[in-house]
């Protein structure tokens, strides 16, 4: 199949990070995600698209298995992340939940200061030995978060006192402060903003160089924006995958033709 | 598109004006203005029920915090106190109070004397009278206490007698008197004659607080010592085993346990225990903790015990409603940076619930506080005299509680009773003010918005 050849490309192009085969999603009875194989790119964003309910947020929340929580979910098949199964018996998900942060859809600091919400992770963690090395890490965090700035004066001052797209920042800096691997971002930006949105976007960008993103989206703009993949989800399948340029300009299946020139949705 | 072209037909309206309300409109205002009306009363009437209360509670119940009392300077005679002289405490003790009351007795005569006041015929035993039986105990026991006092004259109140009490609280009167065994209309006339010369005194009845119960002879004697003690240690076992188990009990239910069959049977279980009434917590009580257990009755600990069973299905409820109510997003944000179940549980979503919890168990409590039916299954009613040990020997040691000796008053002969019955519903009602006012405080101290 086509998917499979661009998948072998992916593979090619840059590290794979994380390796999903044959995944299968079941709430109860219904079948949620069928038979999904997909590739992601160290070093790069990668972008979710499709229309609301096809499972582009369930799969995403497979990632770092966050679908623990929801009792009547079920997952099949293996993602592996640097070649190991999340999913095999002897991983603890608050390990890899260390290693795969995550940015909600709303933003949801804590309802405490900055600083430890930005803190927080480290110290569970074990991060960090002494206080200053802690005080490093959430300057750093708020830095690549862009939020450094706005922020430094007032680290003591509730989180939850920030507009929304400076929460948004705080939930990406303590999302980063872990040091994770994978960045999930389950459509960071559908609460804020224009403004707000071009600030998270410009930021994904930058944190490309160190993390592998991975972002949910409605906006087919904002995926053409900031991803470098494309993985286009349809009723639970993955339709298409593949270079954002060529899945925007030339796209293979006539579903991700329809969806982007909006036709089905 | 072609749908313009399709005509709604435009509703037919009465009148053009928007300055003329039609008929609809009217009636749905006048509904509303109705509805309005209804609330309004609803509110007089409950508010009127509440003050009608209040009066009737307090004008009853605020003559208790204030007592007669009579000053005098007593001779204690060692001729009748110690008559070999050698001040032995063992046989200090022999002397009862009939020995002390004969002492005070002849005291007091001769303070009248000394006040040149005409007794118009009233014998030495009538004006003796006037003193409460239980003045000669508490002389007895500031004697032991101090046996040197033997042979010195000390100045001395006395309690004066629940009758002579009962005239400056309008009670008694000189007609009800001439009708009554117990006092004569001399003996108020005399006591009239002693409030002019400054012997015969009413001030703040602090024994009413911190003295044990009396008998039935004697209203102006009891208070509710006994009772607060009790009930306080009561709720020290209340809250020591409540709130741990409840809270934990909640935070397992809301938060790990699976929800299946067995989980949905324990949650409809609890509810219902909630409503069950109180005195049944009484009797299983007696069942177990008593006849089983084998713990003495009258004791605090089975009051405890039995409060707190009725009170923790009352605390389960609103703590597992407090931690529902911690939106999901913050129990997401905990786990989403690697915390885990127990420590998103205890570092973000405990916090939040705090102010729910804390009011649920502080209204629990005052539940527990004012629970009367399940005390009297397991002998709390009993008359109790000696106070109980200090903690936390004294959960085993007999003892009353508020609520109950509420209860125990309203059943005596003497009037006296009625107005220390609702002086005690006072006590009760400051006990219950202050829990809900420092629920109140705690509140909006822990309460924190996201």
């Amino acid at each position: 199949m086509d998917d499979m050849r661009l998948a072998e490309k992916a593979v090619n192009a840059a590290e794979t990070k994380i390796a999903a085969r044959n995944v299968q999603v079941y709430y109860g009875d219904s079948h949620a995600i069928k038979d999904v194989d997909i590739d992601i790119a160290d070093r790069t964003v990668t972008a979710f698209i499709g229309p609301s309910g096809c499972g582009k947020s369930t799969f995403l929340r497979c990632l770092n298995r966050m679908n623990d929580t929801i009792p009547i979910c079920r997952v099949e098949g293996d993602i592996l992340l640097d070649g190991e199964d999340i999913y095999d018996k002897r991983v603890d998900p608050v390990q890899l939940r260390a290693r795969i942060g995550m940015v909600f859809q709303k933003p949801n600091p804590f309802p405490k200061s900055i600083y430890e919400n930005v803190a927080y992770g480290p110290k569970i963690h074990g991060l960090a030995r002494n206080k200053a090395e802690l005080d490093g890490i959430v300057e750093s965090s708020l830095r690549k978060a862009a939020l450094w700035n706005e922020a430094k004066d007032r680290l003591s001052e509730p989180g939850t006192g920030l507009s929304g797209g400076q929460q948004q920042r705080l939930c990406i800096a303590r999302a980063i402060a872990t040091s994770p691997e994978v960045l999930l971002m389950d459509e960071p930006c559908s609460a804020l903003d224009p403004i707000a949105t071009a600030q998270v976007e410009e930021l994904i960008d930058e944190l490309r160089g160190q993390f592998s993103v991975v972002i949910v989206t409605h906006s087919m703009q904002q995926a053409a924006r900031v991803s470098q993949r494309t993985a286009f989800f349809h009723l639970g399948n993955l339709v298409e995958f593949g270079e954002t340029g060529q899945i925007f300009t030339n796209p293979r299946d006539p579903r991700t033709e329809s969806y982007i020139t909006g036709r089905i949705g | 598109m072609t749908d313009a072209t399709v005509s709604i037909p435009r509703p037919a309206r009465q009148g053009s004006s928007l300055f003329k309300p039609d008929g609809r409109v009217k009636r749905r205002n006048s509904a509303e203005t109705r509805f309005r009306a209804y609330g309004m009363t609803a509110i007089v009437i409950a508010l009127m029920a509440l003050v009608w209360l209040l009066y009737s509670i307090f004008s009853a119940g605020l003559p208790a915090f204030r007592q007669t009392f009579v000053t005098m300077p007593v001779m204690l005679d060692p001729a009748v106190l110690d008559k070999n002289g050698n001040r032995d405490p063992a046989e200090l003790v022999k002397v009862t109070t009939v020995g002390y009351s004969k002492v005070l007795d002849a005291s007091f005569v001769a303070a009248v004397e000394a006040a040149g006041i005409d007794t118009g015929g009233l014998t030495p035993k009538d004006i003796a009278g006037l003193l409460s039986e239980e003045s000669a105990a508490t002389l007895r026991g500031r004697v032991l206490a101090d046996p040197a006092l033997i042979g010195q004259t000390i100045e001395f109140t006395a309690l004066a007698g629940g009758r002579i009490d009962g005239y400056y609280k309008g009670r008694v009167t000189m007609g009800s008197a001439t009708l009554d065994s117990n006092v004569k209309p001399e003996q108020l006339m005399l006591a009239d004659a002693l409030r002019e010369r400054g012997i015969l005194t009413q001030s703040f009845n602090m024994g009413f607080l911190t003295m044990p119960d009396a008998s039935d002879k004697r209203p102006e004697a009891a208070g509710l010592g006994v009772a607060i003690v009790g009930s306080f240690y009561m709720m020290i076992v209340v809250l020591v085993l409540s709130l741990p188990i409840g809270v934990a009990a909640s935070i397992y239910l809301e938060e790990f346990a699976p929800k299946n069959r067995l989980t949905d049977i324990i949650e409809v279980n609890i509810a219902n225990l909630a409503a069950v009434p109180s005195i049944v917590y009484g009797i299983l009580g007696l069942a177990v903790f008593i006849n089983i257990g084998g713990l003495p009755q009258s004791a605090p600990i089975v009051g405890g015990l039995v409060l707190t069973l009725m009170t923790l299905p009352r605390i389960i409820i609103p703590t597992r409603a407090a931690l529902n109510a911690v939106p999901p997003s913050i129990r997401d944000a905990a786990l989403g940076v690697g915390a885990s179940k127990l420590q998103s549980v205890f570092h973000h979503v405990l916090p939040l619930a705090m102010p729910g919890i804390l009011t649920g168990m502080i209204i629990g409590l005052a539940q527990a506080l004012g629970e009367t039916a399940p005390l009297l299954l397991i002998g709390m009613v009993a008359f109790v005299r000696d106070f109980p040990d200090a903690l936390p020997g004294g959960l085993f040691d007999p003892a009353a509680a508020l609520p109950v000796q509420v209860y125990n008053w309203t059943q005596r002969g003497d009037p006296g009773f009625v107005e220390r019955a609702s002086g005690a519903i006072i006590v009760l009602l400051a006990f219950l003010l202050i829990m809900n006012a420092v629920a109140i405080y705690l509140r909006r101290k822990f309460e924190r918005r996201w």
